[in-house]
């Protein structure tokens, strides 16, 4: 280079320059390649990574005979990708504005707006900005899956949906309570949505799958895809027809007394399977939040109530059990007091002066000095074993949960009256689930069973994937003993006794009323009452078992008995029932009585 | 060899027959052609886009104007210097009349011929070259009062074309003209104060575009703008006639955390995110994911960030052969400027070199984080039609100044 034309120290220079700037360029390579490596790895693993999660249908509620009673609707947010429009499929847009109910202006503007956006990122000299153009428009929020095959049908491309499930109780108010509800966030709050969402709510799938820069999805990626697992379909053994009739009368009740609440329970006794549970107030689960809280309780298990007289069944059943009397026993039920263990205790007061009755008489008059003396004759201990196994102070075990156990004192925690004053209903609670289900005891021949709400589970595809089956608690009348109260039972609506007008001829209605003093302020009230009528029918092969239970109906200047409020009620969805089940009347001809043959075990 | 001392036109389309010529510079360019054509084929896998074809026929014209460069006696340019670069104003007026030059993306850069489409800017370039080469092949320099006629007429002939490049706009293609200048007149002994000014004023050019980044990144903040969606915003408050994307980009390479990385950043930061993933030995190739996946934007993988590329599939050591083999072209063109025995061949030569230097330079250092983003591409490597054929064409003239050189 000596000889060259240019300055030989500043061609070296330059030469230098040159190196040293490759020299820099070398050095930050080493650092990016060799010693930031790791962590511009993970950076890149991290950004690729997606799970893309795959929503599970929910399963629906059914009734008995298949009716839907929840059930989660498919629908589609739809939307466009301006990238993906074509001129030639515009034609197609008025069809597709109609089709989505927007005026053509509208939809175009919609397009338009996400087209425009779009173009202007294209046509920045920016290429990261370029990258990251606009990709979706929504067009709609809520699309039916119909519309959205007709919306594919046009075949406009960049048109597309993403599916979504909401829930929806077409019945609107029917058995609300039992069914419950999903909130907005999509959990299940109550009822038979929130208690069996085990099988109701499936299970969600997913894909594992890496993204690309412009976060689409890379299918050849997919590293794991597990589809979603779509709920199964509960089947209740509630009937539809049966949960009307009995929300149709509690309509009825409510317009006419204005309760603070009532409950309405049908039941098979042969099988402990629920046809029909309802309450006033109630609410509708499509709009469950404009409801007050407490229309969304499930009274029927939720709230207790003094039995009053339809606890009488106890008295007489395990008195008639234990064999201490005869239906045809005699009781003086016009005295006002008695010894016991050595001390005199005042007997509670009657609505109508007694003389001498017999079981039968204290059974369908109602007589609270009879039911004391019975409750005397048995013994404390006794007569709480007894209560005991009528299921009071327990609960039902109603797969619903929600349920409350009642209160039912052991006699190491009575006072001295309480003997008398129990046998007759008080000093005792109970839901209005309890008191129906030892009803059903004794209709069925003296066994408690546990009351049935759930029928069947049906996978996705409707396959049986489980059945549930009657269950026994306790034998707590022997058959025989239940057959005769069964027979004591019918004559409360015989003649003589308290409800006469709910007799429906050749049925057998058995049944008891009770009208218990409300409980204010630890005090019994005259003026408040809780009024109920607890039965079945036929009373010798029963088929329903029907509780009517009104709380503090308002009566205008009288009470609010059991016999005026709530066996009306009985009487007239006992007349629909006939009707709809095809009960036949019971002919004159010597029957053995289902307790006869043993009863159901 | 004699050889004829003269300048008449018949003895410069003569084709020579010298046996002399040099091999290192040519056999580093195929190696880095080729290399270039597999990893654009790499880049563009995932778009279905198959533009090594269409470079693959831009290196076969490319090497046509090596060829026909090298076997040309570079003193013709001497004498056709002024038409040269006549006729690259001509194009570079062209392009910017709005129904001559198209337009993408925002700025009109190209002549489109059809299939075709040609940068005046790389011809620009060549102009530049030889008519600087020429005007201070015919000037006496020295200090700095008695060079000042030559240094007018340089300011013109250089500031005329780079003027109207950046009207395109196309702010790097212009600034890359700059140190190819001022690195002939350094080696034409122009007097150190001459430099020690331009250092000068270079230093407070970039002084000046801090602070009116500086300005910028507060105006937004104190505006609450967003430097994506808000362009435009602050062009107005600023005489600098700076774009604010280009403003942007520097805030984005100078403080990459203030500024939107999922955005603005973007470019950079993924491929700092290429290059460091590649490690020693790279992913392998077509195995890279930056680029295939469209972390790496697809529209610039294949060119601007081709090196990204290189760097993610062939690791450490692919990234230093790439820089190896163009220092090896670079240190050749510096050693063939040594060797000329006129001022013209050696400027020539030395004008060349500093030119695709400050293009590898710019390139590699852009996509491993070392200066702002710009729109410059990687000789030889790249894909682009116009300037794979100017860089051949630049390189052929320094083969020819080597072939044609004086020995004594």
């Amino acid at each position: 280079m000596s000889k060259g034309f240019a300055s030989n120290g500043r061609m070296t220079l330059l030469a230098l320059a040159v190196l040293s700037c490759f020299l820099c360029v070398a050095v930050r390579l080493i650092f990016l390649h060799v010693i930031d490596r790791d962590d511009l790895l993970k950076f890149v693993e991290r950004a690729r990574r997606q799970i893309v999660v795959e929503n599970a249908r929910r399963g629906a509620i059914l009734d008995t005979k298949g009716n839907i009673l929840a059930t989660s609707r498919s629908f589609v947010v739809l939307g466009a990708d301006p990238e993906l429009l074509r001129r030639e499929d515009e034609r197609n847009w008025p069809e597709l504005a109609r089709l989505l109910h927007v005026s053509s202006e509208q939809l175009v503007q919609l397009l338009r707006r996400g087209s425009a956006a779009h173009a202007l990122a294209l046509a920045t000299p920016d290429p990261a900005v370029k990258e990251r153009r606009i990709r979706w428009v929504k067009l709609a929020d809520e699309v039916d899956e119909s519309v959205y095959d007709r919306i594919l049908a046009l075949k406009v491309r960049g048109v597309y949906g993403t599916r979504d499930y909401q829930r929806v109780y077409p019945g609107g108010q029917l058995a609300a309570h039992v069914v419950g509800y999903v909130n907005k966030v999509g959990s299940p709050v109550t009822g038979a949505e929130h208690h069996l969402n085990l099988y109701l709510q499936g299970s969600n799938g997913w894909i594992e799958s890496e993204k690309d820069g412009a976060r689409r999805e890379l299918a050849q990626f997919r590293s794991r895809e597990v589809p979603a697992q779509d709920g199964c379909d509960v089947v209740l053994t509630i009937d539809s027809v049966i949960q009307h009739m009995i929300e149709d009368e509690l309509r009825a009740i409510a317009a006419k007394y204005d309760p603070h609440f009532a409950t309405i329970i049908v039941s098979d006794p042969r099988t402990g399977a629920i046809l029909g549970m309802a309450n006033y107030p109630t609410y509708n689960p499509n709009e469950f939040s404009k409801s007050p809280l407490d229309a969304e309780r499930n009274y029927a298990v939720t709230d207790i109530v003094e039995p009053g007289s339809t606890f009488k069944i106890v008295a007489a059943g395990a008195a008639l059990n234990e064999g201490v009397v005869t239906p045809l026993s005699t009781f003086d039920c016009g005295r006002t007091s008695v010894f016991f263990k050595g001390r005199e205790l005042k007997l509670p007061r009657e609505d109508h002066a007694f003389g001498l009755l017999s079981v039968a008489q204290i059974v369908s008059h109602s007589s609270n000095r009879g039911a004391a003396q019975l409750g005397l004759l048995l013994g404390e201990e006794k007569f709480y074993e007894y209560a005991r196994r009528f299921g009071f102070g327990q609960t039902t075990r109603l797969a619903l949960g929600g349920e409350v156990r009642g209160i039912l004192e052991p006699p190491a925690r009575w006072d001295g009256l309480t003997i008398t004053r129990m046998p007759m209903g008080h000093a005792v609670a109970a839901t209005p689930l309890q008191i129906h289900m030892a009803m059903s005891a004794v209709a069925n021949g003296g066994a408690l069973l546990r009351p049935q709400i759930v029928r069947e589970i049906r996978d996705a595809q409707g396959a049986v994937v489980r059945t549930f089956t009657p269950e026994k608690r306790e034998q707590v009348l022997r058959p025989g003993t239940a057959a005769q109260l069964a027979q004591l039972l019918t004559g409360v609506v015989g003649p003589e006794g308290t409800a006469p007008d709910a007799a429906i001829p050749g049925f057998e209605i058995a049944g008891k009323t009770g009208t218990t003093q409300k409980l204010v302020d630890g005090k019994y009230v005259n003026n408040r009452h809780v009024a109920s009528f607890v039965g079945f029918f036929p009373a010798s092969r029963p088929q329903v078992v029907l509780s009517v239970i009104v709380d503090d109906a308002k009566v205008p200047g009288g009470t609010a008995y059991g016999r005026l409020i709530a066996a009306p009620s009985f009487k007239h969805i006992a007349e629909q029932l006939i009707a709809y089940l095809d009960i036949q009347p019971v002919t004159p001809a010597p029957r053995r009585f289902l307790a006869m043959d043993g009863g159901v075990r | 060899m004699k050889l004829n001392p003269g300048l008449d036109l018949g003895s410069f389309f003569r084709v020579s027959t010298r046996e002399r010529s040099d091999w290192v510079t040519p056999v580093c360019l195929v190696l880095l052609a080729v290399g270039g054509v597999f990893f654009i084929y790499s880049a563009q896998l995932a778009t279905g886009r198959e533009q090594w074809q269409q470079q693959l026929v831009w290196l076969a014209a490319g090497s046509v104007a090596y060829v026909a460069a090298s076997l040309l006696d570079y003193r013709l340019w001497l004498r056709w210097a002024h038409w040269v670069y006549l006729a690259a104003l001509l194009l570079l007026l062209a392009v910017v009349i709005p129904w001559i030059g198209s337009m993408r993306m925002g700025a009109r850069r190209w002549l489109d011929f059809g299939p075709v489409s040609f940068q005046p800017s790389e011809a620009a370039k060549f102009a530049v070259l030889v008519m600087t080469a020429s005007l201070l092949t015919g000037a006496k320099l020295g200090s700095v009062r008695d060079s000042l006629e030559t240094l007018v007429k340089l300011a013109l002939a250089a500031g005329i074309p780079m003027v109207l490049i950046i009207a395109q706009p196309d702010l790097g293609s212009a600034l890359v003209i700059a140190p190819m200048v001022f690195a002939m007149l350094y080696v034409s002994n122009l007097s150190m104060r001459f430099f020690a000014a331009a250092v000068g004023v270079f230093a407070l050019l970039v002084g000046v575009v801090a602070f009116d980044t500086w300005r910028y990144a507060g105006f937004l903040e104190e505006n609450n703008l967003s430097p994506t969606t808000d362009r435009g915003a602050y062009e107005a408050h600023s005489w600098l006639p700076l774009r604010d994307y280009q403003r942007n980009r520097v805030l984005a390479f100078a403080a990459p955390d203030r500024i939107d990385p999922m955005g603005i950043g973007w470019n950079q930061r993924q491929s700092l995110i290429s290059v460091g993933s590649g490690g020693l030995t790279g992913k392998g190739w077509t195995e890279g994911t930056q680029a295939k996946l469209g972390y790496l934007p697809r529209s610039i993988a294949h060119n601007d960030f081709i090196f990204s590329v290189i760097a993610e599939e062939k690791g450490f050591l692919g990234s230093i052969t790439v820089i190896g083999l163009l220092a090896v072209v670079l240190w050749n063109g510096i050693r063939i400027a040594g060797l000329a025995r006129d001022r013209f061949g050696a400027l020539l030569a030395l004008g060349v070199t500093v030119l695709i230097g400050v293009h590898v330079f710019v390139n590699i250092a852009m996509t491993i984080g070392l200066v702002p983003v710009t729109g410059i591409p990687l000789p030889f490597i790249s894909y682009g039609g116009t300037f794979v054929l100017s860089c051949c064409l630049l390189q052929g003239l320094v083969q020819s100044v080597y072939r044609f050189r004086r020995d004594f």
